[in-house]
């Protein structure tokens, strides 16, 4: 072990190792994922973000909700996502190829918002819900949102569905 | 206390060293450690505030809640950068300098380039942590500075860093030991896994679900390999010199040193069970995350079996410095037993998202690296000093706070995380009843919060107390 170039070398292929293993071969399996469709001539799926949701995922990540909110829905044996109504299905790697930024999260402070768009309130409501939130729920007021962002934010979560059949993961009929 | 003199302080530089003069080795570290180690504490305090605030933000979600600038995400996310970014970075830096010179008997001469590479650094974090609070956040943690500070950083770390394999390499004594293998692996592998992640993530990222792989790729390389191997040099370091004895079962570090590289990086995946990838790439993770004990094992097997002979574990707790690192030690086999154990399907099906994780990291980047970098402080900063630590009552407090806050913080977000799990299991238990049945460690966490930054406080009011008592002996002095 007195040889640097030995150590450096033995480093970098560990590093190199585990790099192409996982990254390398997870971009050869899913980069060139596309949008497919449901059923044979039906259309694309997941559809493509009206402009106003892209500009409300802007406010999404800039007020942080990434931090208390996942947008994964986990297979029915691997906790109770679908039970408890936050998908239909568990998610695919499909289902994110149009997001410029993918947003799954780490941590559930509050409900999953894979599939919200499919159990949103209106946008009325929910525009008041960010404003005040209902008395018991652990939310944080975000009273400062102007209208403008507060549109678009509402808009963008209104656009999160996951509720389309994917060649991953079929909607059970 | 063996490095206690009467009056309880810890006693820096033997008598015999001379109190006032510095090594020649010494001399050339003395300005970028402190430069270093001033960033450090800065951001220490900085990441304790906001850590407290995140804290009680979440029993109080109202508290600050007035404007943009102090949502939870955005302060959550500056306090862990300002922790990561800032206190561990700057105290590694620090530390790993001296324990390579120390070790390689090296004398710097152009230290000032290193002192550049720390400016650049945290001047890059500065801008990063205010374009945050600005709403610049990206979302992912840890990659979630703007990426105009990602090429800064990089080019930084390799003024500020590097250091570490030019001292090894060209080291006058032919010395050679595990703390220099795991600076130099922790050194060299850093940059690339960060350059990588920078580029995967928030440059040219990918299609779908692969920039989330990449950016858990990442932070397991950054958890183990650089904070982790670093943690590692120091306990490997210090144990035996404050002990007087070598290692016991020392011929197995270097198969823990390569086992350790070998399967860290392929623990990724551990953190995405049940998520969008591959299955495949999930049971990768598994396998790997359970290979990983074998290092732990190991690094165990050579740190107790030293403590555990003629009174080692007495003689810990009774100088500063070991009682930190031992701490420390200790917190590192605990974090390699839960991964192991909490990488399974199982347990990962009930306690994924929840707080458990975080209990996990608090394991390795409090416990385990804070706290050996807290005792390395004990033992590098008297010595390039020339001075006492002011108050007795300040270094106890800081050991007695710290502890009890990693106790709590850690107990409370692994028993939360678990209770919150269990209750969530049930689908018929809303988020909102999870969180109202587990709010008594939620406060908990906030009491947590608050003994840190106690800690921390009292850490750095004598820390700088004693830096700015120091006599600068800048002396070209006496030889190694």
């Amino acid at each position: 072990m007195k040889n640097l170039n030995l150590i450096l070398a033995g480093v970098f292929f560990t590093v190199a190792a585990a790099w192409s293993g996982l990254v390398i071969t997870a971009q050869v399996q899913l980069g060139s994922l596309g949008r497919a469709p449901s059923e044979e001539g039906g259309p694309l799926f997941p559809s493509r973000e009206p402009g106003l949701a892209i500009q409300g995922r802007t406010v999404y990540l800039d007020l942080g909700c990434v931090a208390c909110h996942t947008q994964q829905v986990r297979p029915a044996g691997q906790g109770s996502d679908i039970a408890r109504g936050y998908g239909v299905r568990s998610s695919v790697a499909r289902d994110y190829v149009l997001q410029s930024q993918v947003l799954i999260g780490q941590r559930r402070l509050g409900p999953d918002l894979a599939n919200y768009g499919a159990r949103a309130k209106s946008e009325v409501e929910l525009a008041a819900f960010l404003r005040t939130p209902a008395s018991g729920v652990n939310h944080p007021p975000y009273a400062f949102l102007d209208a403008e962002r507060s549109t678009a934010l509402v808009a963008y979560l209104k656009s999160l569905r996951q509720d389309y059949s994917s060649p991953e993961a079929k909607l059970k009929q | 206390m063996s490095q206690e003199n009467r009056t309880g302080r810890p006693r820096g530089r033997p008598p015999e060293g001379g109190a006032s003069r510095l090594s020649r080795t010494e001399a050339g570290l003395r300005g970028p450690f402190l430069c270093f180690f001033t960033f450090a504490v800065l951001w220490l305090v900085v990441a304790s505030l906001l850590a407290l605030i995140a804290a009680v933000k979440l029993h109080r979600p109202d508290f600050l809640g007035a404007c943009a600038l102090t949502t939870y995400g955005r302060v959550a996310a500056a306090a862990q950068d300002t922790f990561v970014y800032g206190w561990g970075f700057n105290a590694l830096f620090a530390v790993n300098f001296w324990l390579m010179a120390q070790l390689g008997r090296f004398e710097f001469r152009n230290g000032w380039l290193a002192t550049l590479g720390g400016l650049a650094w945290n001047l890059a974090l500065t801008y990063g942590v205010v374009q945050v609070f600005r709403g610049e956040l990206g979302g992912f943690a840890l990659l979630d500075l703007p990426r105009e500070v990602g090429p800064v950083l990089i080019l930084a770390f390799l003024f500020a860093g590097l250091w570490s394999v030019v001292t090894y390499a060209r080291r006058p004594s032919g010395h050679n030991f595990a703390s220099q293998w795991y600076v130099i692996g922790a050194t060299f592998a850093f940059p690339i896994v960060f350059l990588l992640g920078q580029l995967m993530v928030q440059w040219f990222p990918s299609v779908g679900t692969v920039p989330a792989l990449a950016h858990a790729w990442f932070v397991q390389n950054l958890m183990l390999l650089w904070f982790g191997a670093s943690t590692l040099a120091s306990a490997y370091y210090f144990i035996p010199k404050i002990l007087g004895r070598p290692l016991r079962h020392y011929y197995l570090a270097p198969v823990g040193f390569w086992t350790f590289f070998l399967f860290a990086g392929w623990t990724a995946p551990a953190a995405l069970l049940g998520g969008p990838i591959p299955i495949w790439l999930q049971s990768v993770g598994v396998v790997a995350s359970v290979m990983s004990i074998v290092p732990v094992i190991i690094v165990g097997i050579n740190f107790y079996s030293t403590l555990s002979v003629d009174g080692g574990w007495s003689r810990a707790w009774n100088s500063t410095t070991l009682r930190f690192v031992t701490v420390g030690v200790v917190c590192f086999s605990l974090f390699g037993g839960l991964s192991t154990v909490f990488s399974a399907r199982d347990f990962s099906a009930v306690l994924a998202f929840t707080s458990f994780a975080q209990g996990q990291q608090q394991l390795l980047t409090y416990g385990a690296l804070t706290m050996t970098l807290f005792g390395a402080s004990y033992f590098v900063l008297p010595r390039l000093t020339g001075s006492l630590w002011p108050s007795a009552k300040l270094v106890h407090l800081h050991f007695w706070a710290a502890s009890l806050g990693l106790l709590v913080a850690v107990v409370a977000s692994l028993a939360g995380g678990w209770q919150v799990g269990h209750l969530l299991a049930d689908p018929a238990v809303s988020t909102a009843q999870a969180g109202d049945a587990t709010a008594v460690w939620t406060l908990a966490g906030s009491i947590a919060a608050m003994l840190f930054l106690v800690a921390h406080v009292a850490f750095a009011l004598n820390a700088f107390g004693m830096i700015l008592a120091s006599t600068s002996p800048t002396s070209e002095g006496r030889p190694d």
